[in-house]
């Protein structure tokens, strides 16, 4: 059974659903909603609650439920 | 016998009103011998802060000179500094003696991938204020091995963001990347890990991001400085400006973290580019 959770954009607010399987990582998830928003090639990493998730995780790894509101933060480079 | 004091001694102590903070520890601050590498926007504030809280030993590491367009951000750069091509380092060097003509600050001039990495070991924090992820990994990585506290901090226009690594307790930087960051990386070097200086992005920057972010991380540098780690990030923090919203994050450590198996087999580089 697909899950359905919530991508809130840090930036802007905006949201979009997404439908995952337990076996997508968060790489996935990051490429998929950097994507949608057609956000500049840089850095991002996505938050669920008050964790940031690892990338190669998967969503089961990750302990990600179904209607889970995650967070795409934008991660900064300049110095 | 009574003490004696001398009416007048309060205000001709140059860190008398920090010593007024309980947490802080004047004296080991004093004593404290911190690492900055990069000396750009937030290498300017952090050096700044440092100066003016009491840290008397600083190495600073930067491979530029100094430009025109870091003039709406950098404290210490002034711009008879553009005309010269004057390296970073040495005029932050300069400039921050001014602050305080008591510190011993040692300018290098030099990619951070190329100094001989094991003098972080003679360090107590190490503070990262670069522009680039790659740099960033390897410093980290560094540091980590050698066991030093290291706070790295990034900006982006009104975004910043703040990671306290303290080995061997927390996840380090590479801990928190993913496939974003590789592909930054991928972009940045060849395949011979040369260098090819094609992606090299200017990224907004202005002074109030830098100014805070740069705060922050000194102010976690002065815990860690007085006994006080426990009171740090934990593990990351992201700042809004746009919101002036602060999120902390836990980062989980990742068991296949190249940084983290290196620690137990010191045999092993702990970061390379391939
Ligand atoms: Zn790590």
């Amino acid at each position: 059974m697909p899950l359905r959770v919530k991508v809130r954009n840090a930036e802007s607010g905006a949201t979009v659903e997404m439908e995952l399987e337990g076996e997508n990582t968060i790489d996935d998830i990051i490429e998929g909603a950097a994507g949608y928003w057609e956000k500049d090639a840089g850095a991002y990493v996505l938050r669920r609650g008050k964790r940031l998730l690892r990338g190669q995780q998967t969503v089961a790894e990750a302990g990600i439920l179904n209607n889970d509101e995650l967070e795409l933060i934008p991660d900064p480079e300049g110095g | 016998m009574s003490a004696i004091i001398k009416a007048g001694a309060i205000d001709g102590d140059r860190f008398d009103r920090s010593r007024r903070i309980k947490w802080i520890d004047m004296e080991k601050i004093e004593s404290a011998r911190c690492f900055v590498a990069g000396a750009g926007a937030l290498g300017n504030e952090v050096i700044k802060n440092l100066v003016l809280s009491g840290v008397r030993s600083i190495t600073l590491v930067d491979m530029d000179f100094i430009v025109r367009s870091n003039l709406n951000r950098c404290v210490l750069f002034r711009e008879e500094d553009t005309l010269k091509k004057t390296m970073k380092a040495d005029v932050i060097a300069k400039r921050a003696k001014e602050l305080n003509p008591g510190i011993d600050i040692t300018p290098v001039n030099s990619r951070i991938e190329e100094i001989d990495s094991s003098c972080l070991k003679n360090h107590d924090v190490v503070f990262g204020c670069l522009d680039n992820i790659g740099a960033r990994m390897h410093l980290n990585a560094y540091a980590y091995f050698y066991g030093v506290p290291y706070i790295d901090g990034g900006t982006d226009g009104t975004t910043g963001k703040i990671q306290v690594v303290l080995p061997p307790d927390t996840p380090c930087l590479q801990c928190t990347t993913n496939k974003t960051h590789a592909r930054i990386l991928e972009k940045r070097f060849s395949c011979t890990g040369q260098d090819i200086s094609i992606y090299e992005p200017k990224i907004p920057a202005e002074i109030t991001t830098t100014s805070i972010i740069a705060a922050i991380q000194v102010r976690e540098g002065l815990k860690i400085l007085s006994g006080k780690k426990e009171y740090c990030i934990r593990h990351v923090c992201y700042y809004n400006g746009f919101l002036n919203t602060f999120d902390s994050f836990e980062v989980s450590l990742d068991p296949m973290c190249p940084v983290h198996l290196s620690k137990f087999s010191k045999s092993v580089h702990p970061y390379s580019h391939s």
